[in-house]
């Protein structure tokens, strides 16, 4: 005791100030001794009646999801029955829980991992494994007085048919994350929860989970099971109705599976209406195999095969653009039809040289044989005579830089690009070069397959631009409909009747005579537009868009095989292969439903 | 006499200086704790392994106290600059480098152990804080020390809630305040951060609440008015507006009665809601509504009783039905049966109040007392200042942990996550906790000694 002596004053003054706080404390807890002894002494009675009384338990009982179907009615995506083994660590007093775990591994011929641990210490029924077999069930089944506690029942579970081909449309399950569920926590998503990732598994899953159901157990003082006190029934989430074409689904997937690298998207939209016929990324992946761990190995695939290259993959539209030039340059009068370019092979620009696809030259070409054979001399020189702002103007006009809107989740919107963006991005200024690339299709365009099939699809049908949907309907799971999806228009585009008539008849082409050959189908007339499109990894990537019957289009496609060099083809055959399907489609379906009606 | 003296050993010395009663309390604490983490974890059927894991934080915890209090305290107060800056370099660290435990970014992984580093960080705050305003003893009275002292917490203050350990932060609030008044600090300033803070948590917690209850707000359309205050320029103004005429008013009721009251007091408090209020739409934004939810469920836990209530309701109905003489030990049914969450860290008192009664736990909260009392008595006797700071922060810390962690139990506070220092199953707030007594020993031992 030295500063007490040193320095009084300012002592004493800390002592006042500190008794104080003594007394403040005291205060404290003795506020703490008297709600323990209103919580213990006067409401004792209260509260053990209350700790009597409370001997239910709720396990739960997952709901089975929605089920999606195909524009015809077949199933894409169904349940089956799954068994789960259940354990009720209550129902065993204090010790054991580990013994039993460990003759469950004995029974059951492997171990479940670590997993089941988990939730261990929250005292409700654990979920000891989400995946047996027939035969496991039945093995458990036999053994239940060795497994007191454990108790299998029947859970549904997803089937995805076509997995593969299906996999970016339709997604995948699996649990939710902490990190969800601090989101999510209000719309009724609990830890332990599936939730859809990817796909319509995502877009829907507010429609498709349905609603938990579960028992609730009554338990004796010593936690002893007695009896189930009452359950409620889950209730069964909604079913989804697509838009989508099963077969043209399997073709375009078995096709970009056959193309040269296996990698790639088609897109294939109804232009009357935007309805979504197929959609498919390679290389796919399985969604069934979503809770095992080789699931894990798509996440590193070199090959990316969880990313959806359909509506997420950036490309350079490559010469399929040249639409976009061309109706920008008739529409705008830039141009003479008899007006020719002298294609000797290569186009020299200040010190830069730009080349043509055809090494030896087109020759003097005028406008429509030039996108028939898709010479690049005569549309750099179309370009640079329209400009990097008239370029543009078609490009967004034609819905480029924007998203469809489709009903997936993660679209991706593309780049159109401008004198003011490249000065931001690049820091320097928009080059003549830049210009010429740009009509081609290469250089800074960036587009998205669905977004090149929503461009043909506006040429089909004459410049109305509909936004992509895939589910058409929702109904509940006795049948009747929630809700349904109308067709709707995002725009339009207006241009001369010359202009459409001259790309139609151009496109038409194409496919007769042009770089489309490839998709020349008897009885089923098809127009359409090859892309080769340059690109710094590898071999250019092949485009295909197109439409077909030309009279009355039903069908709009766009494809692309990333690396596969010619659009004419890697990319030509797959369309033609996705139109004869279709086209067959139609014959079986005159047979069936309107076969009695032509004869007659 | 002094030959007496002169022929004890060091040992003997050490034995008749040390405080006993301390101890004491120390092993009553430490051992309820041991029996009651043994009840909670049976039902995880090998309670054996938190044992050994709780049996090796006390040792480490042990070694460390005995350790500080052969160690002079006052070296320390020769070194604050650099224990703060290595407090906010460990900090930093977990951020960078640390794991993350149930959302909180707060832990390194040692090899077959984890640790919390803030709980010992905490201590090197009070030891910091204390030496600051030891050194400026003579200023205290002035607006700078009361300044630089809040941003000497605030550095500490926003570090934890980048991991983010919302709970953690808890104690620091207190331990600043009543440091600074013990040191001196013009109470006005603490009451006056103390409403402001009150107003910025309340305001939104307290809507929070009342959103929750629509029945209320129908019942009472005063409140409702109140309610829509919040986000309502109008009728904040409005508010604000009268609560300021009738600050002036009483001012000036006051001075008509002849009680001195400077026109400046009304003043000052206006300013102080008014930032108060503004603040609180800080704290709107950064909390979530389910964060503030279980903040301010305590007050009634019905309204959520499935959700952010389910928690106190249990715990509650856990003490509750201790009764008396407690439903023995490894009987309580809310335990044993895993109704109550957390049971062997933050609701440890849940269990030992089932099954101990209220006989025990009520003894339980009187040795909390004595440990707080005897470090007090600690802070009187202590040889310099420093001493007195350093002990009192500790004293501040460990009553405001148990009241904060016994009260969201009983469903006095809020839940916020803060373990039961001695009786939580815990390392890192062992051995946090076990230091701190170390530190106090060390003051206490030499308390005569020049």
């Amino acid at each position: 005791m030295v500063w007490q002596q040193e320095n009084r004053l300012n002592y004493e003054d800390f002592l006042q100030r500190h008794q104080l706080m003594t007394l403040l404390f005291a205060a404290l807890f003795l506020v703490l001794s008297l709600r323990l002894f209103h919580l213990q002494v006067i409401r004792g009675n209260y509260y053990r009646n209350q700790s009597e009384q409370q001997r239910t338990h709720i396990v739960v009982e997952r709901a089975a999801r929605g089920l999606i179907y195909d524009c015809r009615g077949d199933m894409m995506v169904r349940n089956k029955t799954g068994y789960v083994a259940l354990f009720y660590p209550f129902a065993q007093g204090a010790a054991s829980s580990k013994a039993i775990v460990e003759k469950l591994h004995a029974i059951l011929k492997r171990d479940l991992g670590p997993a089941i641990i988990r939730g261990w210490r929250s005292g409700q029924a654990v979920r000891l494994a989400n995946d047996l077999t027939r035969d496991e069930m039945f093995r458990l089944q036999e053994q239940r007085l060795v497994l007191p506690g454990i108790s299998v029942v029947n859970e549904s579970r997803r089937d995805y048919k076509l997995p593969e081909a299906n996999a970016h449309l339709v997604g995948y399950l699996n649990e939710v994350t902490t990190d969800d569920l601090e989101d999510l926590e209000d719309e009724g998503y609990k830890s332990g929860d599936w939730i859809g990732r990817n796909g319509l598994e995502k877009q829907y899953d507010a429609v498709l989970r349905g609603q938990d159901g579960g028992w609730q157990i009554e338990v004796d003082a010593l936690g002893h099971q007695t009896r189930m006190v009452k359950r409620l029934v889950p209730l069964m989430g909604s079913n989804v109705h697509t838009t989508i074409d099963l077969r043209l689904q399997q073709v375009a997937y078995e096709e970009l599976l056959k193309s040269p690298t296996g990698r790639g998207a088609v897109v294939a939209l109804d232009p009357r209406t935007g309805a979504v016929r197929a959609l498919v990324s390679t290389p796919g992946f399985d969604p069934n195999r979503s809770f095992t761990h080789e699931f894990s190995q798509y996440l590193k695939g070199k090959d990316l095969p969880l990313f959806n290259r359909a509506t997420q993959g950036l490309y350079a539209p490559g010469s399929t653009f040249k639409i976009i030039t061309f109706s920008a340059a008739v529409n705008e009068d830039k141009i003479n039809l008899a007006e020719t370019f002298d294609c000797t092979g290569k186009f020299v620009l200040g010190n830069k040289t730009f080349a043509c696809w055809l090494k030896t030259g087109h020759g003097p070409i005028t406008l429509i044989p030039a996108l028939i054979n898709s010479c690049n001399v005569y549309f750099y020189q179309l370009g640079l005579r329209l400009g990097v702002g008239m370029l543009g103007k078609y490009a967004r006009m034609y819905h480029l830089g924007e998203k469809t809107g489709i009903d997936l989740p993660s679209e991706k919107r593309g780049l159109v690009p401008d004198i003011e963006w490249k000065r931001k991005k690049m820091r320097e200024g928009w080059q003549q070069g830049d210009t010429a690339n740009m009509a081609i299709g290469q250089g800074y365009l960036w587009v998205t397959p669905l977004q090149m099939a929503l461009t043909i699809s506006a040429v089909a049908n004459g410049g109305t631009f509909y936004k992509p949907y895939i589910v058409s309907s929702v109904s509940a799971e006795q049948g009747e409909t929630i809700s349904t999806t109308e067709s709707t228009a995002i725009g339009s585009i207006e241009l001369s009747e010359k202009t459409w008539r001259l790309l139609r008849g151009a496109l038409e082409g194409v496919v007769k005579i042009g770089t489309g050959r490839g998709c020349a189908i008897a009885n089923f007339p098809v127009a359409g537009k090859t892309g080769t499109a340059q690109n710094p990894h590898g071999n250019d990537h092949a485009w295909f868009v197109c439409y077909g019957p030309v009279a009355d289009p039903a069908l709009a496609i766009a494809v692309i095989v990333e690396n596969g060099g010619h659009g004419g083809t890697a990319a030509v055959p797959i369309a033609r292969r996705m139109f004869e399907t279709y086209y067959e489609g139609t014959l079986s379906t005159a047979t069936v439903a309107g076969v009695s009606r032509t004869q007659s | 006499m002094i030959q007496d003296h002169e022929e004890k050993t060091l040992l003997q010395k050490f034995a008749d200086h040390i405080d006993w009663v301390m101890i004491l309390a120390l092993f009553y604490l430490i051992g309820t704790g041991l029996i009651t983490i043994f009840s909670a974890t049976l039902h995880s059927g090998h309670p054996e392994k938190f044992m050994v894991t709780q049996t090796a934080a006390i040792a480490i915890g042990v070694a460390g106290m005995i350790f500080l209090t052969g160690f002079n305290y006052q070296y320390f107060r020769q070194m604050l600059p650099y224990i703060y800056i290595i407090s906010l370099v460990v900090m930093v660290t977990v951020l960078v480098g640390g794991s993350t435990v149930r959302g909180t970014k707060g832990w390194f992984h040692l090899g077959y152990f984890s640790f919390q580093p803030v709980e010992v960080v905490k201590l090197l705050y009070i030891l910091v804080i204390a030496g600051f305003l030891d050194s400026r003893w003579r200023d205290t009275k002035k607006f700078s020390v009361f300044a630089a002292g809040l941003a000497l917490l605030g550095g500490h203050v926003l570090l934890i809630l980048m991991q983010p350990d919302f709970g953690s932060t808890l104690s620091y609030f207190p331990v600043t305040l009543v440091l600074m008044f013990v040191a001196g600090v013009e109470p006005l300033y603490i009451g006056g951060a103390i409403i402001m803070g009150g107003i910025a948590v309340g305001i939104p917690l307290l809507t929070t609440f009342f959103r929750l209850q629509p029945d209320l707000l129908i019942l009472h359309p005063r409140l409702q008015y109140l309610v829509s205050a919040v986000g309502n320029l109008k009728h904040a103004s409005i508010i604000l507006g009268s609560i300021t005429a009738f600050l002036f008013t009483a001012c000036w009721f006051l001075r008509q009665l002849k009680i001195n009251v400077s026109w400046l007091l009304p003043l000052l408090l206006t300013g102080i809601i008014v930032a108060g209020s503004y603040s609180s739409l800080v704290v709107e934004h950064s909390l979530k509504e389910y964060q503030r939810k279980r903040l301010i469920v305590f007050l009634n836990p019905e309204i959520d009783a499935l959700g952010s209530g389910y928690n106190i309701i249990q715990s509650k109905i856990a003490i509750g039905s201790g009764k008396i003489f407690g439903k023995g030990l490894f009987s309580g049914t809310q335990s044993q049966l895993g109704f109550l969450p957390e049971q062997h860290t933050d609701f440890i008192f849940a269990v030992h109040g089932e099954e101990g009664g209220y006989l025990w736990a009520q003894m339980t909260i009187i040795f909390y007392f004595l440990l707080v009392w005897r470090a007090m008595l600690i802070a009187r006797e202590s040889r310099d200042r420093y001493g007195s700071l350093v002990a009192t922060g500790l004293a501040t810390m460990f009553a405001f942990y148990a009241v904060i962690n016994i009260g969201m139990v009983m469903g006095l506070m809020p839940a916020t996550g803060l373990p039961l220092p001695f009786l939580s199953y815990g390392g890192s707030s062992m051995v946090g906790s076990l230091w701190g007594i170390g530190l106090l020993l060390s003051i206490h031992i030499r308390r005569f000694t020049h």
